[in-house]
């Protein structure tokens, strides 16, 4: 029982963090049908921001925690504009071509800057506490890092619903992913709301960038590995949902984890990708997702 | 019939109605190609020129996530270089070290192979480091008859069904029946043994070797999980280890993820003795593990600063004075694989099927080559039966373990 309890919790943590990068898809997709193949690459560079703002400017790790967050959103706002803003009006193709030249632009400038070794920077430089374990009731053990993504991960998300159901923004990005057109003709200024859009969905991606920065080690293909992941759980809980992209990650960091745990850990990857097969053959619009009518 | 006709005709009737803008074109054409053909004259002319220089290959993984193992390589090839080329060079030509990045991994090798193959001009190739990599490469090299030598590559079937591979150390089921014996002999506490191997053809041979040794020598396998080497999360699978609790654990992998496992191992309450195979040889495992690879030891072809072995003592001054770090097993072995085949060039002659006759002559200790790592000779697969050392990482550094096997 502890043992499937301690799993249990290796999952939720692991789904944390892919429900942290997932929101960010799927924010983006719900809102300009894109899908920022760049996220995962924001994701990474939040891990290097936070690394670079302890080595290079010796903030404290609060401070460099925060700026790190608040550059990754400007990061996103100004690839928005560069990047995908020319495109808005070019067929979808062309806006997913671009996302993935610029994911692989920035993966290969982070290997230019910093080199591709993994780096243990960010987990040393955690503070003690972080690293202590405490064991729940039932039995699981798990350090106080872990249990605070899996609480961070829960309030982002809370906080996240609030943000989309009772702001004017939150409502004005629910209009935008309804009808672009009518919304703009409602007096919205779209472009505003996809630059915050892109702007909350890098924020939380490099929250969980620093997350995995301080549990794991930080290297330029991170964001890859992460982000397929995290990609394939926007999918699974509904492209576009956000509450979906939560679930998914959930879920699908539960089933690696179980799959790993119970099934083979050698098909650990295996596994959750098959779950999100099944899942897409029998509810093609994923956990959550309404079967629209196809957007013009 | 009729068709035809009309499109013969039709490059006449396109010729007749040539207009100025036209003939500017082909002019502007040809001028282009001329400026294309002189360079390339140019080009042939200063490779002529460097024709002086003896051209070997040194394939590794020098970016990626198992870089730490390239540089070594570069740099014990590097310094290798340096003295021969000190010392007068090859025949009084000089050594030139073509380096080639295969990253670690199997696909980009297959890739840095055939452009190795197809430059007649390099005569052999120190390399590959991973032993998928030396795998993919091996086909190619043997079509194109050249010498792969590796100064890293473990699994069994490396040098198997080609005679132009082979290798400088021990191979995997070696590697793993001795760290079994070592455990059984050694770490006599150790009842229960759990294996944590990478899913590539290094990892899962050596787990395969060990689990049979550990087996036949009376221990208990309690647990044997996988990892993908592109994950950097193990907690599903260290938690499915802690449960079996084990007295140790294996390790069939490389530095960087077996730092993490340590250091996730540690966070996850697993308190079992470690034990590593030549993976995980790398300064940079004391780096990523921090506090969590005290304690662990390690199965290795090679240790620098044993007694008796003044070749390598000067070596590893050198090195230092040269690059300003140690250096390690991985640069050692370097080291010698580069001299192997330097001797062989000076011995038999400046081509691929000499390098490759002189290597497949070593076929006894008396003679074999003698380098900084020991007698080196080969079997009838190239394979060479080296000794392996354990060393052991305490208060953040390796040092020879107390008790070695040598038989």
């Amino acid at each position: 029982m502890t043992l499937f309890l301690e799993q249990i919790v290796n999952g939720l943590v692991l789904g944390g963090i892919y429900a942290l990068i997932a929101v960010g898809y799927t924010m983006v997709y719900g809102v300009i049908q894109l899908i920022n193949f760049a996220h995962g690459e924001i994701f990474m560079f939040g891990a290097y921001f936070t690394f670079l703002c302890l080595a290079v400017l010796k903030f404290p790790l609060w401070l460099a925690v925060l700026a790190s967050i608040l550059l990754c959103a400007l990061m996103g706002v100004v690839i928005d504009l560069i990047a995908y803003r020319p495109l808005r009006n070019a067929p979808r193709l062309s806006a997913l071509i671009t996302a993935i030249g610029i994911s692989l632009i920035l993966q290969n400038l982070a290997r230019m800057i910093w080199g591709a070794e993994p780096r243990r920077d960010l987990a040393n430089a955690k503070s003690a506490f972080l690293s202590q374990t405490v064991i729940i009731p039932g039995g699981a053990q798990l350090s106080y890092l872990d249990l605070s993504i899996i609480i961070l991960a829960i309030l982002l998300m809370v906080g996240l619903n609030r943000l989309i159901s009772l702001t004017r923004i939150g409502k004005a990005m629910r209009a935008c992913a309804q009808d672009k057109m009518a919304a703009s003709l409602m007096g919205i200024d779209t472009n505003r709301v996809i630059g915050a859009t892109f702007a909350i969905g890098s924020a939380l991606g490099a929250v969980a960038g620093i997350m995995v920065g301080m549990r794991e080690t930080i290297e330029p293909t991170m964001g890859y590995y992460k982000g397929v992941a995290a990609f394939a759980a926007a999918v699974l809980g509904g492209i576009g949902n956000i509450t979906g992209a939560m679930l998914g990650g959930v879920v699908l960091g539960i089933a690696e984890v179980l799959g790993a745990g119970y099934i083979s850990s050698g098909y650990r990857v295996a596994i959750s990708y098959i779950l999100m097969i099944l899942v897409i053959v029998f509810r093609p619009a994923g956990l959550l997702g309404r079967a629209s009518a196809k957007r013009a | 019939m009729k068709q035809q006709t009309l499109i013969e005709t039709a490059p006449y009737r396109a010729l007749c109605r040539l207009e100025i803008g036209h003939i500017c074109s082909a002019l502007r054409s040809s001028l282009v190609l001329l400026l294309i053909f002189s360079a390339a004259f140019l080009l042939t002319a200063q490779e002529a020129e460097a024709a002086k220089t003896i051209k070997v290959a040194v394939a590794g993984p020098f970016t990626g996530s198992v870089a730490a193992f390239g540089e070594m390589i570069k740099k014990g090839a590097q310094l290798r270089a340096k003295e021969i080329n000190g010392n007068g060079g090859i025949n009084s030509k000089e050594l030139e070290l073509i380096f080639e990045d295969d990253t670690g991994k199997d696909k980009e090798a297959s890739l840095v192979a055939t452009r190795i193959a197809s430059n007649k001009k390099i005569l052999a190739v120190v390399g590959h480091f991973n032993s998928s990599c030396s795998l993919a490469g091996k086909p190619i090299y043997k079509r194109n008859r050249i010498v792969e030598l590796s100064p890293g590559s473990t699994n069994v079937n490396v040098c198997k069904g080609s005679d132009y591979t082979f290798r400088n150390l021990y191979r995997d089921d070696f590697q793993g029946s001795f760290s079994a014996k070592y455990i059984k002999g050694v770490l006599t506490d150790v009842k229960t043994v759990a294996v944590f191997f990478d899913n590539d053809d290094y990892g899962r041979g050596l787990r395969d070797s060990f689990k049979q040794s550990a087996e036949k020598a009376g221990l208990a396998i309690v647990a044997d999980e996988a990892y993908d080497r592109d994950t950097t999360d193990y907690k599903a699978q260290l938690t499915k280890i802690k449960s079996a609790s084990p007295d140790l654990i294996f390790i069939a992998g490389l530095y960087s993820q077996a730092g993490l496992i340590l250091s996730q191992a540690r966070e996850s309450g697993i308190t079992a003795q470690f034990f590593g195979a030549d993976g995980v040889d790398s300064p940079k495992l004391l780096e990523i593990a921090g506090e969590a690879a005290n304690g662990i030891y390690i199965t290795t072809p090679f240790i620098f600063g044993l007694e008796g072995n003044e070749e390598a003592q000067r070596v590893a001054i050198a090195f230092e004075q040269e690059f300003g770090k140690a250096p390690d097993t991985w640069a050692a072995l370097t080291y010698d694989a580069v001299g192997m085949i330097v001797e062989a060039i000076e011995k038999r002659g400046e081509s691929r099927k000499a390098i490759r006759d002189h290597l497949g002559s070593l076929t006894s200790p008396e003679k074999g080559y003698q380098g900084i790592t020991g007698l080196t000779y080969f079997d009838e697969n190239g394979d060479c039966l080296k000794p392996a050392y354990v060393k052991q990482v305490v208060n953040g550094k390796f040092v020879a373990a107390k008790v070695q096997f040598l038989d």
